[in-house]
């Protein structure tokens, strides 16, 4: 860990054209190596909470430091530091159909690297052990549009992953994805933690939180943050959770006895 | 659930589907067969062994020779050079046929008409339709005008149903056409392949709605506003797929690691193809000096 923070966001407030929050007054300290998770309902303002993050979206009021410098337009625009934020960073759309814009599944890999400068053969071996990693290495002579959905979002997160950055933003990132391929991307997702780096993901899959995480954050649906801690601690507060939309209460029988709690998305319950 | 054996079955009659179903249909098909073009272009064929920058030098060597040809036989020779080709691809010589003749070959007859009638070419009348005469003359230059066409749209055909549409795309990469035109053609195959399917789904989702087909005007006005949506879709998601190229580092270049290499086989073809051509345009010499 590195004792500057990743990112520091003070004050941050985003408005759409026509005037009404994306978000509204955040403050956040994302520190090297978390695993942190954005929840909220959707229109929360999660995406573009990410989307800050990665640098195309900039806040109209208050700052962001990312790597203790400010994240501005005018600071991506000088090539030095737009090739290191770049190299730092990664993000995962939550449409893989968006983010693959190449010939191939190859090109795709290559893309990043290769706008990062780095040589020939150094692409090649990323490509090559992604590929392997991702089990895509099949359909990488492959044009995106012809590849299922679940095979989409492994390409697009390899796309990412070949640029190895220590920072990497998902959005909605299960989404799309069958059961075993949900599991397979906590797997991924895990190694990649253990390796040192840093995840930020925005969703409303509380399992994710669950499973994964060691920081969940809330967004209201006054787009704030109204809850910030481990999972355990968040997913406890029932009636937060209720609040912002996150979980509903929901009746149901089981054999004759009709009972109510709340529900969440993806999230597993037994009942006795 | 109560069961539906209580509603009759309806009588069996040739019932005209309905716009939903048709537009949906025909969506799926050319989705299909943007998909299925891959396909072809894995075939063992002659063609599809070739390099693609050599084919799109043939696309021009056989481009230039066609618009130097005067004689009709010489012309309807290359179409009937590509149809040959088309065979050796392992294509089927009729789909080709068509493709070739009902879309290139009609719309060259449209606009070549007006040239077949006594107005803009007078000579010898071959029939007359009223104040309209079509000349002999003029049926001649129309003719000739729409096997010219023919011919440039069939070896265009050939190239492009036996070549990876990736392939193509690195071979114009490789032909030094600007990085931004390769990718604006890569994203506009994506984006149609992706909005079909948004409007096949469209059509379909309301025709699962729709309880009776609606009148033609409430179906013109249906379509007109999901047209709209269909263009202000795509916008956005243009939008979106530049921050995504802008968020893995684009800085305007795209650069690749794909080596396209040309074997004995390529320039063998391109020897054969420029001597096929030289020929048909001595034969063409020697037809219409007569």
């Amino acid at each position: 860990m590195t004792a500057t923070p990743e990112y520091v966001l003070a004050g941050v407030r985003h408005e759409y054209r026509s005037g009404s929050a994306a978000l509204a007054g955040i403050d956040l300290t994302i520190e090297s190596g978390e695993h942190v998770v954005i929840a909220g309902a959707n229109g929360s303002g999660k995406s573009t909470l990410l989307k800050m993050l990665d640098g195309l979206v900039f806040p109209s009021a208050g700052t962001i430091t990312a790597f203790g410098r400010t994240l501005t337009e005018d600071a991506l625009e000088e090539p030095a530091f737009r090739r290191e934020f770049r190299s730092r960073v990664g993000f995962v759309f939550q449409d893989a159909d968006v983010q693959l814009f190449c010939n191939t599944a190859f090109d795709e890999l290559a893309f990043g690297p290769l706008q990062l400068g780095l040589a020939e053969q150094a692409v090649r071996e990323r490509i090559a052990s992604v590929a392997e990693q991702l089990r895509i290495t099949p359909i990488l002579d492959r044009a995106p549009y012809t590849l299922s959905g679940g095979e989409k979002k492994r390409v697009a997160i390899a796309s990412v992953l070949t640029m190895q950055p220590h920072v990497l933003l998902l959005d909605e990132p299960t989404n799309a994805l069958d059961p075993r391929s949900q599991v397979w991307l906590l797997d991924v997702l895990s190694e990649w933690k253990q390796a040192g780096n840093t995840v930020v993901i925005a969703t409303h899959d509380l399992s994710i939180a669950a499973e994964s995480a060691d920081r969940m954050i809330v967004l209201s649906e006054e787009h704030g943050v109204c809850a910030d801690g481990t999972p355990g601690d968040v997913l406890s507060q029932r009636d937060l959770l209720l609040s912002v939309n996150l979980i509903h209460e929901h009746a149901h029988r089981h054999g004759g006895a009709a009972h109510e709690h709340p529900h969440g998305h993806g999230e597993l319950h037994t009942h006795a | 659930m109560p069961a539906l054996a209580h509603i009759a079955e309806p009588r069996r009659t040739t019932r005209r589907r309905s716009l939903a179903r048709r537009t949906a249909d025909a969506v799926g098909h050319a989705v299909t067969e943007v998909l299925d073009n891959d396909e072809i272009a894995s075939r063992p064929g002659l063609m599809q062994k070739l390099d693609a920058r050599v084919k799109l030098a043939t696309i021009l060597l056989f481009a230039v020779a066609a618009s130097f040809a005067h004689s009709l036989w010489v012309l309807l020779g290359f179409v009937a050079l590509a149809s040959g080709l088309a065979a050796a691809s392992r294509l089927s010589v009729v789909s080709f046929s068509r493709k070739v003749w009902a879309s290139a070959g009609f719309f060259a007859l449209l606009l070549s008409l007006p040239a077949a009638t006594a107005w803009i070419t007078p000579g010898e009348v071959l029939v007359a339709f009223g104040p309209l005469s079509i000349t002999k003359p003029g049926l001649y230059i129309a003719v000739r005008l729409v096997a010219r066409v023919a011919a440039g749209a069939g070896i265009g055909l050939l190239v492009v149903w036996t070549t990876r549409w990736t392939d193509l795309l690195h071979a114009l990469t490789a032909l030094h056409v600007p990085d931004l035109v390769v990718a604006t053609l890569a994203m506009t195959q994506k984006q149609i392949v992706t909005l079909l399917r948004t409007v096949e789904n469209t059509h379909l989702a309301r025709e699962s709605r729709m309880l009776t087909a609606g009148s033609a005007a409430e179906n013109r006005g249906w379509v007109t506003e999901r047209m709209a949506f269909v263009a202000r879709k795509s916008m956005k998601t243009a939008d979106d797929v530049y921050d995504a190229m802008l968020a893995r580092g684009y800085a305007g270049a795209m650069p690749s690691l794909v080596r396209l290499r040309t074997t004995t086989r390529d320039w063998a073809w391109l020897v054969a193809s420029t001597l096929t051509c030289a020929a048909l345009l001595g034969a063409d010499k020697v037809v219409f000096s007569r």
